[in-house]
């Protein structure tokens, strides 16, 4: 369904993506994770047709996205990542303009989205919040019902509420052999999606996984509170990996294998366990500085 | 083209045709309001104006005054005319296409399977569009205006006026025009908002400095503004149908540039 193959596109401050391959196949949830400026908004910009790629190519749906590029992008619904409407527009007559440069007619779907989205559709954009604003979004990209869907970075924005809203709407999208490839820089934001993802590096693809593999991969850090202090000396003598210890609390990095945690602390009494956020890059520190020396 | 486009384009800058419209009429109705009682005192006028060098005069059209197209031309036609229309043509030319892209919004234009070409020709068209309403205004108001205030034998002839319209419409064709392909070519807004209005000083001034110095004269060959001559059409005095055809092409040149342009060229969205 999208091919990309060798994308290069240089930029003049020596940034950009370099020599950027994968696919996705129909029907599948392709994630594509990197941090702030790895290149990800550039390559998903290059799907769209807004640039011409230095090397190598990009095809959707069989048309070249340069060359192509309003075929390629007629069954595509984009969400862009920097949200930015025209002014002096409310959002239903944003939404009508581009039904209406999308050639829809039909605005069953439309209204069923603004419903469940919970939007008034009638606020003008000067007077919404960023959460709004990208509900518009949304509506805009789902509402014609394309083939392929491009998001980047969808659900910025949105409360933990319209984030389930949006993952479902995405789950029932899938289930009717629709192909997505979506941005994030957090992983948990995908993992309950994608059926595969790619990680991007300073314009590099870095690894293209399963997510069962990456979620095996990822190394999470737990603070453990354990309720008597002696404990925490035995519990340095286990094989757990130890970041640090204050007072009470054990700091311990957990990378695939739980079992090993559960069966150790099962010996204690815990009174807390939270877990600790990171960055993408923490999460897959062990790939990103391992993969050298191992292969 | 594209119809939502254009239709929801239109609505959106529908505010500014119709204050650059109805401004440009009402200058029209002010001015020929005034001419009955420049009319009376002519002789004194008259005086007054041999004072006048005649550079200056001839640079600002004051060479005919006596007439009521004369003085139109003089007042309104060669002088707040292209300063109103100068401005509306900078700055949506700007709007329309430098601005979307400097903003973003031009992402979400360019998701759906209208193409570059339709798009950046449909902004094209509401600027022209915009242009004809507030020049087609200015046409009515004055007619309405001569019809009413000014005598039978001084008034304009209903022909001379349309063509001093539509040879100033086509002459802002033109800025529209090399407007329209400035704001195709920036990413900038504020950019394309310099550089189009610095062109468009820089036009309007070689052709005052060309009518004012005849060592200069040869200037006025580089400048589409040399091409309109309000006061020689009312006077009877100057061509029409070449350089109409000649701001017509120029004109047409710029806008297949600025969509050719904007089809080629990389977006940073």
């Amino acid at each position: 369904m999208i091919q990309i193959q060798g994308l290069t596109q240089q930029f003049s401050n020596g940034r950009g993506i370099f020599d950027v391959t994968f696919e996705v196949e129909k029907g599948e949830v392709f994630g594509f994770l990197g941090p702030n400026g790895a290149g990800k908004s550039t390559t998903i910009r290059h799907l769209m047709g807004y640039m011409k790629p230095q090397k190598g190519t990009a095809i959707i749906h069989g048309f070249n996205t340069w060359e192509q590029q309003e075929k390629a992008r007629e069954k595509v619904g984009y969400l862009p990542g920097e949200i930015s409407f025209l002014d002096g527009m409310n959002g239903l007559e944003f939404i009508n303009l581009m039904a209406g440069m999308q050639g829809l007619k039909d605005k069953k779907r439309r209204n069923e989205l603004i419903e469940r989205l919970q939007l008034e559709p009638k606020t003008p954009f000067r007077k919404m919040s960023k959460g709004m604003k990208q509900k518009v979004g949304i509506v805009v990209t789902f509402m014609h019902n394309p083939e392929i869907y491009i998001l980047d970075e969808p659900t910025s924005g949105l409360d933990p509420l319209m984030q389930k809203v949006f993952i479902d709407l995405v789950l029932e999208e899938k289930a009717k052999g629709k192909t997505f490839i979506m941005s994030s820089h957090s992983f948990a934001e995908i993992e309950r999606t994608c059926d595969r993802a790619a990680i991007i590096k300073d314009g590099r693809i870095v690894t293209v996984k399963n997510i069962n593999d990456l979620q095996y991969m990822q190394r999470k850090i737990y603070d453990i509170t354990l309720e008597n202090k002696n404990d925490v000396e035995k519990i340095k003598e286990s094989n757990l990996i130890i970041e640090n210890t204050n007072d009470n609390v054990v700091r311990i990095v957990v990378q695939g294998d739980y079992n090993e945690l559960i069966e150790e602390l099962s010996k204690f009494n815990v009174i807390n366990i939270s877990i600790i956020s990171q960055s993408l890059e923490d999460i897959f520190m062990n790939y990103y500085d391992t993969k050298v020396a191992v292969k | 083209m594209n119809i939502s486009l254009f239709n929801q384009m239109i609505k959106l800058n529908m505010k500014n045709f119709l204050i650059f419209g109805f401004g440009s009429a009402l200058y029209v109705v002010l001015m020929t309001s005034l001419y009955p009682m420049f009319a009376e005192n002519a002789e004194a006028i008259n005086e007054l104006i041999k004072i006048i060098p005649e550079t200056l005069k001839n640079a600002l059209g004051f060479d005919s005054l006596t007439s009521y197209g004369g003085f139109i031309s003089a007042e309104y036609f060669g002088l707040f005319f292209p300063i109103i229309l100068g401005v509306f043509s900078v700055m949506t030319a700007t709007q329309l296409l430098a601005h979307l892209v400097d903003k973003g919004s031009m992402a979400y234009l360019l998701s759906t399977k209208v193409s570059r070409t339709q798009i950046a020709f449909t902004q094209a068209l509401v600027l022209i569009s915009g242009l004809l309403f507030i020049v087609l205004l200015t046409f009515l108001g004055g007619i309405v205006a001569g019809e009413m205030l000014i005598d039978d034998q001084t008034s304009l002839e209903f022909n001379t006026f349309f063509h001093i319209c539509l040879v100033g419409f086509l002459l802002f064709f033109v800025v529209g025009g090399y407007s329209f392909l400035v704001s195709s070519l920036c990413n900038d807004e504020k950019k394309s908002l310099g550089i189009a209005a610095a062109l468009t000083f820089i036009f309007y001034g070689l052709d005052m400095a060309g009518k004012i110095s005849s060592d200069f004269e040869w200037l006025r060959n580089i400048t589409p503004f040399s091409l309109y001559n309000p006061s020689g059409i009312a006077s009877g005095d100057a061509e029409i149908f070449i350089p109409s055809f000649i701001l017509l092409g120029i004109g047409f040149f710029n806008y297949s540039a600025a969509v050719v342009v904007f089809k080629l060229r990389n977006l940073p969205l």
